[in-house]
């Protein structure tokens, strides 16, 4: 039985069904890499997983370790190890990174973590993330731009270990460089801790860093191609059009 | 940026709260820019002995009605629901009310002063600052020992006759407070100025007078804090003025908690920044039944800067309604007003902010920001400032945010692990943040930090409910 098990997951948001039956299965230890064009919904699967208020699931089930989580609240999803590394991440005014991450990882335990093992946790992950000791004192994503938005959601999830973690397009918005840091640190997480990732992408780029072993191409709410690394290739060459021409996909109506 | 003389309508008197109200007339700097003028100092006490005073005050009290405020929106802040014939002043002396050590920080300190209703029960001044002089007594002991130096002062700036509870308290202040730092002294502990009420039936006439040398540079800290009670009402209706001469620098705060009991505390507070002086003002504002503070922050001469800082957090059925003044007699001066307000419950709050540039005051550059979060359906805030500026080369703008509680953010957080309780305190306490933090004082800020916690546990329900409805 897998770690995260989605089945038949149907979404609706503003009186509109954006998932219209999806199935996924991820372990930890697995790297899956969720594609699809704009407005397919893979924001919203992003969303829903981790329990956002907007989005109303009307059918299907959402399991994490054996636990049904389809109604669960999004911090108790959380503190059962899943992270969502956000596409647009929220600025928090007054409120340190450092602080911030504290809060987070003793939430998630009964004892309040000992300074010294925060820091050595702190320094190892800033060190991970190729980022400066002041970043951790600065308030969290208040002014930051888009790299160091996202360098501070795989800081986090480097801090919160969870077993499996969504990203949703983590990679828009970076430079080359800030790319390479960013999925680096995903593949280092992967390969040290066993994390198991869904790395959710627009674009092919990102894919050359991190290595997925299995590949889904999400349409109009539907998983509708699904394989191993071959089909981000397949992507690169054909595009959106021609695979949504073969499987059946529908133009979403705007 | 408003054009010079905005609402400056001739009015009669300020006092005249039944006459008919005109587009506008709800607005305080209507009324504040009628009655002062452009540049005319509104204070009492020129040439006149504390006796004259008094005597001057009496009468104004006698002829004055218990105030009402009109505010947008159809409310008002009334005082009309104070028994004053209820109050007593004085008091059976029984040392320092006991919540004066439960609110208080314990840790070092310049001197401290306490005024527990009508009298002052308290008071210790570090002996190395007495030696060089600073004299830290009640005021009642200065005009006795230090008359000449405390008649310079006393009123210069404060009138008497705004409205029934202003007359009230020069007419009938007793204890009070004097605070005078001599040349050249720096000291780095703060000042602690202390008003409590132990319980109903008080009414304190508030009074303190602060005054910092040339070159001087000192803290104050004044706390305002009272018993809880159940039944019953007590008054503070207070006036403060602080002078700041040549070159004096000084960080002022305000603590202010007057508990659950039905305290009505209207202030009146003056802070003259004199040439080249600087002055932080920070009130915090975190309790009260009805709170009406009148807080005017002046560049007397020129070089004059200022931080104007203010926090609030309403709860319940507390209402609070506050007139701050950013105030440039002269130029150059500087000014920068940056307040913070949240409210739940059925709590309401209105804020307004003045920022007045008289004649002659070129190169002023100020700023005004308020910023108010929302964070329950029948909580209320309202925020308006003004500008009047009265010279050409100057700038003055304002701005602000009316907020409720980010629900992204909230997600956010929550998908971190955190709760949603805590999710909301982190961000309120986060929204206060820059202010607290601004006051540069580790254990004031712990207190400031801790009230703000408190308040937002107490809403939780609250809070919870106003989320799930929405």
């Amino acid at each position: 039985m897998a770690d995260l098990e989605i089945r038949d997951l149907h979404v609706r948001t503003d009186e509109r069904e954006i998932l219209r039956g999806v199935d996924l299965e991820i372990s930890r230890g697995e790297i899956h890499a969720l594609m699809g064009p704009n407005g397919s919904g893979k924001s919203t699967l992003a969303n829903t997983l981790l329990g956002h208020p907007s989005y109303e699931i009307t059918e299907g089930s959402i399991t994490f370790k054996g636990e049904d989580i389809t109604e669960a609240e999004p911090h108790e999803r959380a503190k059962a190890g899943l992270f969502l590394a956000f596409q647009y991440p929220v600025s928090i005014p007054g409120v340190s990174v450092a602080n911030f991450l504290r809060m987070a990882i003793n939430a998630k335990r009964e004892e309040p973590i000992q300074v010294k093992e925060f820091r050595t946790q702190l320094q190892h992950a800033i060190e991970l993330l190729d980022v400066d000791r002041a970043f951790t004192s600065r308030h969290l994503n208040d002014g930051f731009s888009g790299g160091e938005k996202k360098r501070a959601e795989i800081l986090q999830m480097a801090m919160l270990k969870p077993d499996v973690a969504i990203l949703d397009e983590t990679d828009s918005g970076l430079d080359i460089d800030a790319l390479r840091t960013v999925a680096e640190g995903v593949q280092r997480l992967h390969d040290e801790q066993g994390l198991g990732a869904l790395i959710i992408t627009h674009y092919q780029r990102i894919l050359h860093y991190v290595k997925p072993q299995f590949v889904h191409i999400l349409m109009d709410g539907r998983m509708v191609l699904e394989g191993g690394v071959e089909l981000v290739e397949r992507l690169e060459r054909e595009g959106y059009d021609q695979i949504r021409q073969e499987h059946g996909g529908q133009e979403l109506v705007a | 940026m408003s054009a010079a003389g905005n609402g400056a309508e001739p009015t009669s008197s300020p006092a005249a709260a039944g006459t008919p109200v005109k587009a506008g007339r709800h607005r305080e700097a209507s009324l504040y820019r009628a009655l002062h003028g452009a540049g005319a100092p509104l204070g009492a006490g020129e040439g006149r002995t504390l006796a004259q005073l008094r005597e001057a005050a009496l009468r104004a009290y006698e002829r004055l009605e218990l105030p009402v405020w009109r505010r947008s929106g159809f409310w008002s802040t009334s005082l009309q629901g104070v028994e004053l014939d209820a109050l007593e002043t004085s008091v059976s002396e029984q040392g320092v009310p006991a919540v004066v050590a439960r609110t208080l920080p314990e840790r070092a300190r310049a001197g401290r002063i306490v005024q527990s209703a009508g009298a002052v029960v308290h008071v210790e001044l570090e002996e190395a600052l007495a030696q060089r002089g600073v004299i830290l007594c009640s005021l009642e002991q200065a005009f006795a020992e230090h008359g000449e130096l405390v008649s310079a002062w006393f009123s210069r700036r404060l009138p008497i006759d705004r409205h029934k509870l202003e007359a009230a308290n020069a007419a009938f202040w007793t204890g009070g407070a004097f605070l005078h730092v001599p040349e050249g002294v720096a000291v780095e502990d703060p000042f602690e100025i202390v008003y409590a009420i132990d319980g109903a039936g008080v009414a304190q006439y508030g009074r303190t007078l602060v005054v910092g040398a040339p070159g001087s540079d000192f803290r104050v800290h004044e706390y305002d804090v009272a018993e809880d009670f159940e039944d019953g009402q007590s008054l503070h209706a207070g006036a403060f003025e602080c002078y700041l001469q040549d070159g004096a620098r000084c960080r002022l705060a305000q603590f202010q908690d007057w508990g659950k009991g039905d305290v009505f505390d209207v202030s009146t507070r003056f802070v003259g920044v004199g040439r080249d002086a600087y002055c932080h003002w920070l009130p915090a504002l975190l309790g009260g039944h009805l709170v009406r503070q009148h807080l005017e922050l002046a560049v007397m001469e020129p070089g004059g800067d200022m931080a104007f800082r203010g926090l609030f957090f309403t709860e319940e059925r507390e209402h609070l309604d506050v007139f701050a003044v950013d105030l440039h007699e002269t130029g150059p001066s500087g000014g920068d007003v940056h307040w913070r307000g949240a409210a739940t419950g059925e709590s309401r709050a209105s804020f307004e902010g003045l920022i007045q540039i008289d004649p002659g005051s070129q190169q002023t550059h100020t700023y005004l920001q308020i910023h108010s979060m929302m964070l329950s359906p029948k909580a209320r805030i309202d925020a308006i400032p003004s500008v009047l500026v009265s010279a050409d080369d100057v700038s003055a703008s304002h701005g602000g945010t009316v907020g409720e509680l980010d629900e992204t953010a909230i997600f956010y957080m929550q998908s971190r692990g955190l709760d949603r309780a805590t999710a909301v305190r982190v961000i309120v306490e986060g929204f206060f943040e820059p202010l607290v933090s601004e006051l540069g004082d580790e254990p004031l800020e712990e207190l400031v930090r801790a009230r703000v916690a408190a308040k937002l546990a107490a809403a939780r329900e609250d809070i919870e409910a106003y989320a799930t409805s929405r």
